[in-house]
């Protein structure tokens, strides 16, 4: 397959403080995860709050340096290339457009800016291409000298995406693009995102909590919990066929606009984990409902099936002498 | 004794700001049933939370409340001094908050704050708001109760926070509890549970729950009836099962067809999308408000347009039914 970014065995821990007079301790935000983005999908990355997603989309931006294991665009290590090199082909949008956008600049000069660090082109012709994106994101030129302030969070939302698509990136990394907009502008940037990937041949990596989003948008998912991937699968499998308790649990949380359905019961406990103290074995088994006596002593490693792209890491699925673990994926 | 706990007429909110008077909440009425959930959906910005925080007469500094009628349980609250509006509050109407951080006071233990309605409104002893805090947090799902009184609220996670906020609000046995956003904060493994746990707690104690939400899933999954709101009115009201199935505004089915909704709307297909922006409501305001984004406008919608009601399900169109 076509490997544009792989992730190796990643790995990144924080040092926490717990007040004046106790120990710092080690947060594991990332455990060990192991992922390759192939040109030309939609690779979701979706888990609950503090399940590391966010901090992984931060290390494959180059952004946050990994603990441990690497990060290889085409073959070779993003810490070798350099951080200029890794932003003219990798670019984020991030999730709140009220916090991503400098508010004393115009629309233009944010848009400009990745032109301007880079060196490309005269001033002309970097207003002739910001003039250029700005069109293909659907705002109206006159928006080029207006200041954040000015604009709808849609249309904020609109000027990060042609921010990060002014230097023709290959992969745009989207954090929650759209959890912080209403549905009716929501659904107009993911219009606006897949009309974008077929017109420019993107790669994307989509992180979001919203399932029913990563089902529409998504070619394949990676669902995460505490720092660990736990499924990874095509998007089809994964909706038609979840096999990770967790998986189950959160395609059952998806409320759809369908009234007689009722309230799901997820089957989950309360007990929700300390990341700081992680529970041993499998991290999910404090909450899991199917449990049994290996989950809380050993930790499932994430088997790929035979023969097969998927993978999970639980051991309601064990391996079989055809199941061969994923390469290099530590745990 | 009626069976309507919540009977608000022609209510309006009005905010003084410095470019003129913003008309938050336009001449809406709405119905609460006893032991019924109404959840009211729209938009940020649609006078949503203005709508709980009138009726709870919570408004803040500047915002200024009108109603033809505001009756609680039968008697008319609309000129109703801030004192009478003090002992209900907490008592025999609650609320729950989106944020469980800041509704609840970091100084101050669990048990404390659970405590504190109960002993003011019901001049309870400490053993007896004590007893009832653990019946209570027992009844939300919060493992060993009676330790848990003596926590503070930052030793507590995101969703036992809100268990404990829901705990809090039925202290006094309120017969109306107003929520706003209770879940939009949290993870959604973490919603289906609170949710479920509200259901649950509204078939045993019979509470009328009067939901504030911007997420139509909740709304299908929990509602008895949906007041969807735009621009400060109300332009859709019914029951739940014929709103979703047959909804009459174009803005409700504008919206509805917005969201992805797996095995139903085609993956990688376009959604539906309302082009424009929220019209402004400062000044006077004339006419149907959608209809700067609305697909089917003409020149009429330029006045208000009429009230339509087929079977208790009522909305303000010149159209029968969106096509």
């Amino acid at each position: 397959m076509n490997a544009l970014l792989t992730a190796d065995a990643l790995t990144r821990s924080f040092e926490v403080g717990q007040g004046m007079f106790r120990r710092r301790r080690t947060l594991h935000a990332v455990n060990g995860v192991s992922l390759d983005i192939r040109k030309g999908e939609v690779l979701a990355i979706v888990g609950e709050s503090g399940c590391g997603k966010s901090t992984l989309a931060r290390m494959l931006l180059g952004l946050l340096p990994p603990s441990a294991g690497a990060i290889t665009l085409e073959g070779r290590n993003i810490r070798d290339l350099g951080h200029k090199t890794v932003a003219r082909r990798v670019q984020p949008v991030f999730q709140d457009p009220y916090s991503s956008l400098n508010p004393r600049r115009t629309i233009a000069s944010i848009v400009a800016l990745p032109l301007e660090v880079h060196g490309v082109g005269t001033a002309e012709e970097r207003r002739r291409k910001v003039l250029d994106i700005l069109d293909r994101v659907g705002l109206p030129q006159r928006f080029a000298d207006r200041y954040p302030r000015e604009l709808s969070g849609g249309q904020r939302q609109r000027v990060a995406i042609a921010r990060a698509l002014v230097m023709n990136p290959e992969i745009v990394i989207c954090d929650e693009p759209t959890s912080a907009l209403d549905v009716s502008v929501q659904s107009q940037i993911l219009n606006l995102l897949m009309d974008l990937q077929k017109e420019l041949g993107l790669t994307y990596v989509f992180i979001s909590h919203n399932l029913a989003v990563v089902e529409h948008i998504a070619t394949r998912v990676a669902v995460m919990y505490l720092g660990r991937v736990v499924e990874l699968a095509d998007t089809d499998s994964l909706f038609r066929n979840p096999r990770h308790p967790y998986t189950q649990a959160l395609l059952a949380s998806v409320l759809t606009p369908e009234p007689g359905l009722g309230l799901p019961d997820t089957h989950l406990g309360v007990a929700f984990p300390d990341p700081l103290n992680p529970p041993p074995g499998c991290s999910f088994h404090p909450r899991c409902p199917r449990r049994f006596e290996p989950c809380d002593k050993v930790t499932p490693a994430l088997l790929r099936d035979a023969g097969g792209e998927n993978a999970v890491a639980c051991h309601l699925y064990p391996p079989s002498p055809a199941n061969a673990s994923l390469p290099k994926t530590k745990n | 004794m009626t069976d309507t706990i919540l009977d608000v007429r022609g209510l309006s909110v009005d905010i003084a700001t410095a470019g003129g008077v913003l008309h938050a909440v336009r001449d809406i009425s709405l119905k609460v049933e006893r032991g019924k959930t109404l959840c009211v959906v729209g938009e940020s910005g649609c006078g949503k939370s203005m709508t709980s925080l009138a009726i709870m007469d919570l408004l803040p500094k500047g915002a200024r409340r009108s109603a033809a009628a505001l009756s609680f349980a039968g008697e008319d609250l609309s000129r109703a001094p801030g004192k009478r509006f003090n002992a209900l509050r907490g008592n025999r109407m609650a609320m729950i908050f989106q944020e469980p951080m800041t509704a609840l006071n970091p100084a101050y233990t669990i048990g404390d704050q659970l405590a504190e309605p109960y002993r003011l409104h019901r001049g309870a002893s400490a053993a007896q708001a004590r007893d009832r805090a653990v019946y209570l947090l027992d009844k939300v799902g919060i493992a060993s109760p009676a330790e848990r009184l003596g926590q503070y609220p930052h030793q507590l996670s995101g969703g036992l926070r809100q268990r404990v906020m829901i705990a809090m609000a039925l202290m006094c046995e309120p017969e109306l509890l107003i929520a706003d956003e209770p879940t939009t904060a949290l993870d959604v493994t973490i919603q289906a549970q609170i949710l479920r746990l509200l259901a649950d707690l509204q078939k045993e104690f019979g509470v009328a729950i009067m939901l504030i939400t911007h997420d139509l899933g909740v709304v299908a999954r929990i509602a008895d009836r949906v007041a969807v709101m735009y621009a400060g009115q109300v332009v859709e009201e019914g029951p739940a099962a014929a709103l979703f199935s047959d909804p009459r505004h174009p803005y409700t089915r504008g919206l509805l067809d917005c969201i992805p909704v797996p095995g139903r709307t085609a993956r990688g297909g376009r959604l539906g999308a309302i082009p424009g922006v929220v019209p402004s409501l400062v000044g006077e305001v004339h006419g149907c408000s959608f209809r700067d984004r609305c697909p089917h406008a003409r020149p009429v919608c330029a006045e208000d347009p009429p009230a339509r009601e087929v079977d208790g399900h009522r909305w303000r169109c010149i159209l029968e039914k969106a096509a």
